[in-house]
């Protein structure tokens, strides 16, 4: 299923030529020239107009060459990254969604963010299982085959660690919305719904915290109000129309939708009920987020909204004057996105931006504008209001309420500085 | 709520009969059980034995522990072999591995210290997790008497109990933890943006506070190839600590909250750029490399990113 450079090569005309793409895709794109050319364009020209690519001349090589896709080897530089200095090791650590890089709303498995706190457990489906106890009238155990009985359920929806940006509290810093922004994934998920397990198990009076635990292992457990089980909670054991991926849980995890990605418990398997919640290290030394007056909030579940401008974006710099398309994501723990509004003055006049995907709630939205841009600096913003009327705050209101040491919920509009040579820049504003 | 779904579920059935609601469940809308008593029948019913191999979570409250005991004396032995590698011999934290210990009175600093004794509300999590995650590489390795030590050990090491101090069920719920009362429920929403559309603010108080430039994107690494060898402890303790372990010629010292919160603020990318062709600052001078030409610019970044880490 992985690339190989025997593959790559076979798909290219000339070897030298896909050595070329990916010395200039590892630069970064981030010279003007670069960007500038697509596919097939080589140095010679040899395939343009009029003249007959290499590739309209001959054969390529038969069906089941690569039984499972893909992407194009020109494609190469869209892949997962991570940030080295924020985790003492991989093994317990984060990779980030290539943003920029996307189109629509759904997040291609293959590079959805991942989050680990003790490396990506392989399970074998036939040996896993799923355990419903405590004050429930039928402990049960599921075998995967057991939860595939049930009937199912397939909502699109976005996923969000509550750290996404959360390197960012004091200042810009991370070069990429990939790095700024890229916590962040939207699949579509087909599973159970939890309140159909919870049913079958029968809740006993009285119970008010559902425990969900993981199988690697950090045994990661959070606890979860009944109310959010009993609401849109699911059991996941599908993504994007097949299994779950290795690293998003394989072979079931748990989706609370709108919620923080890390009461999503992967690998589950275990859920126990009971009346208080546990207070566990997930839910207390971490995801709390620390107030200047040195409280902290605990159980701050709920992504709010938040919108960030892909493209352009510093993978995405523009080249010269001209009509561009302005386009980004915005999503909202909350339901629907209502408005996008975008600003290139630094918050001083905002036009509403059109979606260009269908508004689903607690999805990521695509949103676009046209801007003529005459060669001059530009700050760059995106705003988002949800449906419940609330409007993504800037740095400044969130920063007055809550430091800059709550590590987690940063949702603050964000600025791309669009400077004279197309190139854009990560900036905060006063 | 749950009995209110399930009287909904009742309604449901009775308004519209069963066997109607199984196969049609979307988002928001529980599952009704078809109206069978005892819902699908899928699944076994989980055993006593069963549940107790993995039912190893523990509240608050208590809820959860096992019978045992283990010593702060017993728990040194224990810490120094299995947790002192990462989190330091006196619990200070090592190499990003995190501090167990200190950091009282630093939580409304500009840069809070958490760790079990200045943060963490509970002991119950310190037991938990322990028993369900650590030793890093070892998870569920320990017995229930080595938890209870090592858990004694670093509640010794935060000053909370005595060197003579045995942790046992019985004695669990005397021991809080300081932050406790700290802890509060989530009372967003908390800011209240307006949607304004014009001249929303004045031109002249816009001004860049902070600011990042696109730099050349890492290689992407192949899942097959090795995980780089973390060096930039290794180089700071060869080249950069003779000055930033003492703070000479200005230089910041890793872990000094008030050396680091200016420079952090700049972004990487430049603490990278001066420290690599050096820098005059208000307070200090930093040589190209810090004098260590034959440091590469990677060595050189890599260090600069271990004292970042030390800092934040």
């Amino acid at each position: 299923m992985e690339k190989t450079d025997k593959q790559a090569g076979e798909m290219l005309p000339k070897p030298e030529l896909a050595r070329r793409r990916f010395l200039m895709g590892s630069m970064g794109l981030v010279g003007g020239a670069a960007i500038g050319l697509g596919p097939g364009v080589s140095a010679a020209g040899n395939n343009l107009p009029p003249n007959i690519p290499a590739w309209t001349k001959s054969l390529g090589p038969g069906v089941l060459t690569k039984p499972y896709g893909q992407p194009s080897p020109f494609e190469s530089n869209v892949q997962r990254r991570t940030v080295d200095w924020l985790t003492p090791d991989r093994i317990a650590s984060i990779s980030f969604t290539p943003l920029a890089d996307l189109k629509g709303i759904i997040t291609p498995s293959g590079v959805v963010f991942e989050r680990y706190h003790a490396g990506l457990p392989a399970i074998e489906p036939t040996e896993h299982r799923l355990m419903i106890h405590g004050m429930v009238d039928r402990p049960l155990i599921f075998t995967m085959e057991d939860l595939m009985k049930f009937p199912s359920t397939s909502v699109i929806r976005f996923l969000e660690c509550p750290a996404n940006g959360g390197m960012e509290w004091r200042g810009a810093q991370m070069d990429g919305v990939q790095f700024t922004h890229g916590m962040l994934a939207c699949c579509e998920w087909t599973g159970v719904m939890l309140s159909t397990l919870l049913s079958e198990a029968g809740v006993k009076k009285g119970a008010s915290w559902v425990l969900a635990e993981g199988a690697d292992g950090s045994h990661m457990s959070r606890s979860i109000p009944m109310d959010k089980a009993m609401d849109d909670a699911m059991i996941v054991y599908a993504q994007n129309g097949e299994m779950l991926r290795p690293e998003q849980g394989y072979p079931v995890r748990l989706i609370n939708p709108g919620w923080e990605g890390n009461t999503c418990v992967k690998w589950l398997r275990r859920l126990e009920v009971g009346d208080k919640p546990w207070h566990h290290r997930e839910e207390t030394s971490k995801y709390s987020d620390l107030m200047p007056d040195g409280t902290s909030r605990e159980f701050s579940f709920a992504q709010e909204c938040n919108s960030v401008i892909t493209s352009p974006s510093p993978e995405k710099p523009w080249q010269q004057k001209g009509r561009y398309w302005v386009e980004g994501l915005a999503w909202s723990g909350h339901g629907k996105i209502k408005h996008v509004d975008v600003s290139t003055d630094g918050g001083i006049n905002w036009r509403e931006a059109r979606f260009t995907s269908i508004v689903l709630p607690k999805a990521l939205t695509r949103f676009g504008i046209e801007l003529d841009w005459d060669g001059s600096p530009l700050l760059l913003q995106s705003r988002a209001v949800d449906e419940t009327g609330f409007v993504q705050p800037t740095y400044a209101q969130l920063k007055k309420v809550r430091g800059t040491s709550s590590i987690y919920h940063k949702n603050a509009i964000h600025t791309w500085q669009v400077r004279p040579d197309g190139s854009i820049a990560n900036v905060q504003l006063s | 709520m749950c009995s209110s779904h399930r009287t909904l579920i009742v309604l449901l059935v009775a308004l519209f009969g069963g066997g109607m609601f199984g196969g049609g469940v979307f988002a928001g809308v529980s599952s009704a059980d078809g109206g069978v008593d005892h819902g699908y029948g899928y699944g076994k019913t989980a055993t006593i034995e069963e549940i107790s191999g993995w039912d190893i979570d523990v509240r608050p409250d208590g809820k959860g522990l096992p019978p045992g005991a283990g010593s702060v004396e017993d728990g040194e032995y224990l810490y120094e072999d299995k947790c002192a590698e990462c989190h330091g011999s006196f619990g200070e934290g090592n190499n990003q591995f995190p501090a167990l210990a200190g950091g009282e009175g630093t939580l409304t600093d500009k840069r809070p210290h958490r760790t079990v004794g200045s943060y963490w509300p509970h002991t119950s999590t310190l037991w938990d997790y322990i028993n369900r995650a650590m030793p890093y590489t070892q998870p569920e390795s320990l017995s229930d008497t080595e938890v209870y030590a090592i858990t004694a050990y670093v509640l010794f090491l935060n000053d909370l109990v005595a060197d003579d101090f045995v942790l046992s069920r019985e004695n669990f719920a005397t021991v809080d933890l300081p932050n406790k009362p700290n802890f509060v429920p989530d009372s967003r929403p908390d800011t209240y943006n307006v949607r304004c559309m014009k001249d929303c603010k004045e031109p002249g108080s816009i001004h860049v506070v902070t600011s990042v430039e696109r730099q050349p994107a890492q290689p992407v690494i192949a899942q097959s190839a090795p995980l780089p060898v973390p060096v930039g402890e290794d180089i700071y303790r060869q080249a950069c600590g003779m000055c930033h372990e003492n703070g000479i010629t200005g230089a910041p010292k890793p872990g000094d909250d008030r050396d680091w919160s200016g420079r952090v603020d700049q972004g990487m990318a430049v603490l990278v750029r001066h420290a690599i062709e050096g820098f005059q600052g208000e307070t200090g001078i930093m040589l190209p490399k810090g004098g260590f030409s034959h440091l590469s610019d990677d060595e050189v970044e890599s260090a600069v990113v271990y004292m970042v880490g030390e800092s934040l």
